[in-house]
């Protein structure tokens, strides 16, 4: 069996049934892809095939037979960050980081098929992504703001100045 | 005030987007072998017979623990705070809850260990099981423990409160409001579930790799099991795919240790999605009942409550996070004649562990339902109600503790502001400040007066 991961050609020696996810994780190395369930309910496993978001803990090698798979691992290093990458670091929507990179391959294929994606298109594209951690407001706020190209990749340390507290509190001695 | 409110990067933010971070199940080693465990399939049981004389001849088999390999097998989370040791890491004669550990197998694959897993011979005489803590008064219910279904607080069997004279109250009151407050378990499912990998050197040193949250506590419960002191152990952690508190309990890293020493190879187990959410401890259900003393125009006088803590099958931190409930019971506001009673009950539920706010949570659930449930008994505005109540600097603490600086009343004007709800301009004015006038009813003049009286019991 053979793959094209993140540009490459593979060639590999896994069995036809052995999943994607153990094909990528255990057999090429390539451990941004994490198994959160192994059932399909969590999104943590989400790679590009073709493009196209997918589960690769439900996926069979031998379904896929010469496909291109992107990883996180092919989007972009810290020097180098893609949009969405640049977009996740400067939203804060990374907490734990366990979910982080289903949902950015999950947006990296939203916006490559609607690069004006609304809200609706980027929760829709999140949907059966879990993550425990953040509450979600943060990571569809990174996406919104990859969409609208509102992200500077060369510099995606954010700003260390000091905010505005939100609430005004009567009687804060602060 | 330059960091607070300031957005500073976050210090693992660029490994994480670049899928860098290496969590316990990214770690490579070679040689691993994997881990798969042998569960109860049933709340309560003895264990007649278990022989896993076939699962060792499963070929790829490299080890199986049972409690026979433990060095010491009962230990308890508490211990160092004296809380007796009940819980054993592999089930010994008898099983307490479903999903409990028995038996653990390493081996080449995921799939081979579970093979070997299936191997395993078990047999159980089951139990009726107790299930339903509010029937733990009940003489007539299964036993959990030997010594019945409450833990015991020397010299009580639960955590007691007392402040001022809570009869008073009671005689005083123009009303009696009560209510019952149930929050459910809770499954914390961390994205990443419970994983260790441990790797013995050549030396005996074990490097464990773990997901705990509490990277101290831990090493001392895997020695404590193990026989061995800590030097014996090079722990590996802080990169921790959630926990929320279900990681504060070491689940996965004691086990893997025995089979690693066993099988004198590096070994991993991770728990599957089923095992975190049905083995992995919970938050645990909780039946909090109230019943205030109050006056006509709002003001609470004295509050009673009983609380059961459902702790599943063994204490682990339950009598902990009890004794924390117990002491918040009066949630945000002062009042002056308290008598809580918290219980600690054991149950063939899965054992129930620290989640954010352990112990807090359910008073606050309870609490804040409890003051709304007042203020529509009186007809009272409940922002008003919490206001006047709401502790003030040098108002007393259900444990007696004078208070330097509540936050309470700031917290609830913002609250208000923040739902767009216009307080009248006398709650809006309100401060933290010492109460007097108006403020200072007769009831709250002198507050550990009574307490006084009664020779400080
Ligand atoms: S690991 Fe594939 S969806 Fe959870
Ligand atoms: S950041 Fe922890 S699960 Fe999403």
């Amino acid at each position: 069996m053979s793959l094209i991961i993140n540009g490459a050609e593979y060639e590999l020696a896994s069995p036809p049934l052995t999943s994607l996810l153990n094909v990528l994780r255990e057999e090429v190395g390539l451990l941004s892809p994490k198994a959160g369930c192994q059932q399909g309910g969590c999104g943590t496993c989400t790679v590009l095939i073709d493009g196209e978001p997918r589960r690769a803990c439900l996926t069979p090698l031998g379904a896929i037979e010469g496909a291109a798979i992107t990883t996180v691992e092919g989007l972009g290093d810290p020097r180098n960050l893609s949009p969405v990458q640049a977009a996740f670091h400067e939203h804060y929507a990374a907490q734990c980081g366990f979910c982080t990179p289903g949902m950015m391959m999950a947006a990296t294929g939203l916006l490559a098929r609607r690069p004006d994606a609304t809200r609706d298109d980027v929760l829709e594209a999140l949907a059966g992504h879990f993550c425990r951690c953040t509450g979600y407001v943060k990571i569809v706020d990174a996406v919104l703001s990859a969409a609208a190209g509102r992200v500077d990749t060369t510099r995606p340390e954010p700003e260390a100045e000091p905010g505005e507290p939100s609430v005004v509190i009567p009687g804060s001695p602060a | 005030m330059k960091a607070v409110g300031a957005r500073l990067p976050r210090y693992d933010g660029l490994q994480h987007v670049t899928g860098q971070s290496v969590y316990v199940d990214d770690v490579r080693v070679p040689d691993m072998l994997w881990a798969k465990a042998l569960r109860s399939t049933v709340h309560s049981a003895e264990i007649k017979k278990l022989d896993v004389s076939k699962a060792l001849r499963v070929p790829g088999v490299h080890a199986v623990v049972t409690h026979e390999d433990v060095p010491v097998n009962i230990v308890g989370h508490l211990a160092a705070l004296g809380v007796p040791a009940d819980e054993p890491l592999l089930a010994e004669h008898e099983v307490r809850y479903q999903g409990q550990p028995i038996a653990v197998v390493a081996a080449e694959t995921e799939e081979i260990a579970q093979e070997a897993v299936n191997a395993i011979e078990i047999s159980y005489e089951e139990r009726e099981p107790f299930l339903d803590i509010r029937k733990a008064f009940d003489p007539d219910v299964p036993k959990v423990s030997p010594s019945g279904n409450l833990f015991v607080y020397e010299p009580y069997t639960e955590r007691r409160v007392r402040k001022g004279d809570i009869d008073w109250a009671f005689e005083k009151a123009d009303r009696i409001v009560q209510g019952v407050y149930r929050p459910a378990a809770i499954e914390h499912c961390p994205t990443e579930t419970q994983v260790a990998l441990v790797v013995p050197e050549a030396t005996g040193r074990l490097v464990i790799y773990s997901c705990t949250q509490a990277m101290y506590f831990s090493m001392g419960v895997v020695a404590t099991h193990l026989g061995v002191s800590l030097n014996d152990l090079k722990f590996v952690g802080g990169t921790v795919g959630g926990g929320f508190g279900g990681k504060v309990d070491t689940a996965a890293e004691t086990i893997s240790a025995l089979l690693a020493i066993k099988a004198k190879r590096p070994v991993k187990w991770r728990w599957t999605r089923e095992e975190e959410f049905l083995c992995s401890s919970v938050r645990a259900t909780w039946h909090v009942e109230i019943a205030d003393a109050v006056t006509k125009d709002g003001w609470i006088l004295g509050r009673r409550t009983l609380t059961l803590h459902d702790a599943g099958a063994y204490t682990r931190f339950s009598s902990y996070g009890a004794t924390k409930h117990a002491f918040h019971l009066g949630g945000a506001y002062t009042i002056p004649n308290l008598s809580f009673n918290a219980y600690v009950i054991w149950s063939n539920h899965v054992p129930t562990t620290a989640m954010r706010g352990f112990g807090v949570t359910s008073v606050s659930f309870a609490v804040e339902l409890h003051m709304t449930r007042i203020a529509t008994v009186l007809g009272i505005d409940p922002w008003e109600l919490r206001l006047k109540n709401a502790s003030r600097v040098g108002d007393t603490a259900p444990t007696r503790v004078v208070l330097k600086d509540p936050s309470a009343v700031p917290t609830i004007q913002a609250a208000a502001q923040a739902a767009g709800v216009e307080l009248a301009s006398e709650y809006r004015a309100m401060t933290n400040a010492p109460r007097k006038g108006k403020t200072l009813p007769r009831h709250l003049v002198d507050q550990l007066g009574a307490w006084r009286d009664n020779g400080g019991r």
